[in-house]
């Protein structure tokens, strides 16, 4: 900028680009509206997950299409523990990366217009996360489908440990309500296993509340 | 009034904002400190990519970023970091040391790209650490931050710069980062209004989803975070604590109307401790972030006096 003018005209553009994000909420990088930790779901109870070092660091229980079972841990993924801990309590459970909670909430119609209209429809609307790591899984060990050496299910045990509001206000962090339930990925489909024995299909939809890590 | 207060009192506003502040050294120093800064916080950042092994499987990303997503990028070439780390390093030096200033900017922002996509296509969290970062590097690239204190301005003898040349990408920077703690604020309200505060608000959820996920010892502490825990327990102070992250992001943006050096320090500390209270608590890795506020300081003078410090300290040292 050999100008004080083409400098301003500079800083115009340059304003305009990075803090119009903020305004049209872009959250692509390298543009940002900042909602990182933005978003609270108010609820009358608060269900976190009770995590476990040594279970997570056996790995995924996982079972071949020739029957053999085996652990899946992120040595053998060779991904950092910190990516293995969301895949572990989150995607198995099909619940997506906080970015897409924050996306699409309480926007403005001009938002929602050119989100619709440029990016698609909202990300929480078809969540297929937890079969994604099924088939991360076989294309990282380079299985093929009708490979008998492919893992055909996988199995992610979290106990989810549930607040009410009172407890929370109190401090009382000693007496939540805890329960187990495992992560199930097959070919065909999702599904939990809650405490009671239950098995349940995962949702896929938008969820009315979640864990939160 | 003299003639050159009479010019700058008719200066806009937006002039003396962005052109009246710094001396021409003061983008070059700025320079210097925020390279070697760089080269630090983002091999910090892409440490976890490093620890990996270079020969291991290549994992298929769950969810790439847009752009790997754009590129057809889908899959961790696990020996590929172990490349770019030390191109991104030493792109970070060429820029410190002003050699080659402009294309390091460039191969250090293709370097960010990649170790950062990796990083967030693991399991598709996209974190936000280098957004600051790229926003800032922009403005170098546009600047003549090459112009003084480095290697090539000293071998090619170039001119040196005006003042107002220094001043206005450095203001730029300073509005960029003090706006980006104003953004998060409006960013909570337009998401979840003041319920982001209610008692222990948001902060409580999170300190107790943080320190519980690593699960518990036999005695029934947690594993990690346990100071997190201990906090959450007590939710009357996280809401005081949440009233002060308010507070702190509502008001930060001040800054840039201080000239100051001391005030200005005293803000600085004030963000840095924000952000080592959210690694130490949450684990939330803005830890080395507060280099970027070199940017609010005229870092040629500090370069000044850390020289002469060290030139007394010398002869002292050669005297005992």
């Amino acid at each position: 900028m050999n100008s004080k003018t083409s400098a301003k005209r500079f800083l115009a553009l340059y304003f305009v680009i990075f803090f119009g994000a903020v305004f049209l909420r872009v959250d692509y990088f390298p543009l940002s509206w900042v909602p990182m930790y933005g978003y609270r779901h108010l609820s009358e109870t608060l269900t976190v997950k009770f995590g476990d070092l040594s279970v997570r660091s056996r790995g995924l229980l996982a079972q071949r299409a020739n029957g053999q079972t085996l652990f899946v841990s992120a040595d053998d993924l060779n991904i950092p523990s910190g990516h293995f801990r969301r895949m572990f309590h989150q995607r198995v459970f099909n619940d997506g990366p906080p970015q897409d909670d924050r996306e699409r909430l309480e926007l403005a119609s001009f938002n929602r217009w050119w989100y619709e209209t440029f990016v698609g429809p909202d990300p929480r609307l078809n969540r297929n996360h937890s079969r994604q790591v099924l088939t991360s899984v076989n294309g990282t060990f380079g299985y093929e489908p009708g490979d008998p050496q492919r893992i055909v299910r996988l199995e992610a045990p979290v106990e989810f440990a549930t607040y009410t509001r009172d407890q929370l206000a109190s401090g009382d962090l000693i007496h939540p309500a805890i329960e187990r339930r495992t992560a199930i990925i097959t070919e065909n489909g999702s599904f939990v296993r809650r405490g009671n024995g239950a098995i349940e299909r995962m949702p896929d939809g938008i969820r009315p509340t979640g864990a939160i890590e | 009034m003299n003639r050159s207060e009479s010019d700058k009192s008719r200066r806009s506003l937006v002039d003396r904002f962005f052109f009246d502040w710094h001396d021409a050294e003061a983008l070059g120093a700025v320079r210097f400190y925020f390279g070697i800064g760089l080269a630090a916080y983002l091999v910090y950042q892409y440490t976890q990519l490093l620890r990996l092994d270079a020969f291991g499987e290549h994992f298929v990303f769950t969810r790439p970023i847009w752009y790997f997503w754009l590129l057809g990028i889908d899959t961790h070439v696990s020996w590929l970091p172990f490349i770019v780390a030390p191109i991104m390093v030493a792109a970070c030096l060429y820029f410190a040391f002003g050699k080659w200033t402009k294309p390091a900017i460039i191969v250090v922002i293709l370097c960010i790209f990649y170790m950062k996509g990796a990083r967030d296509s693991f399991t598709g969290d996209v974190h936000h650490r280098e957004i600051p970062i790229f926003a800032m590097l922009v403005l170098f690239f546009f600047s003549k931050c090459d112009r003084m204190f480095g290697i090539d301005a000293r071998k090619r003898n170039w001119r040196p710069i005006q003042d107002w040349e220094a001043s206005w990408p450095l203001r730029a920077m300073q509005v960029y980062i003090a706006m980006f703690y104003f953004w998060a604020l409006i960013a909570k309200l337009r998401l979840s209004g003041l319920d982001w505060f209610s008692a222990g608000g948001r902060i409580q959820d999170m300190l107790i989803a943080r320190a519980v996920r690593d699960g518990f010892t036999p005695t029934g502490d947690v594993v990690n975070l346990s100071l997190a825990w201990d906090l959450a327990q007590n939710p009357q102070a996280v809401f005081w604590i949440g009233l002060l992250v308010f507070a702190f992001e509502l008001l930060f943006p001040i800054i840039l109307f201080v000239r100051d050096w001391r005030i200005k320090l005293f803000m600085l500390i004030g963000a840095a401790l924000f952000h080592v209270s959210n690694f130490v608590l949450l684990s939330v890795d803005f830890l080395l972030y507060p280099f970027v506020f070199v940017a609010f300081f005229n870092m040629n003078r500090f370069h000044e006096w850390a020289k002469s410090k060290l030139r007394l300290k010398r002869p002292a040292l050669a005297a005992s």
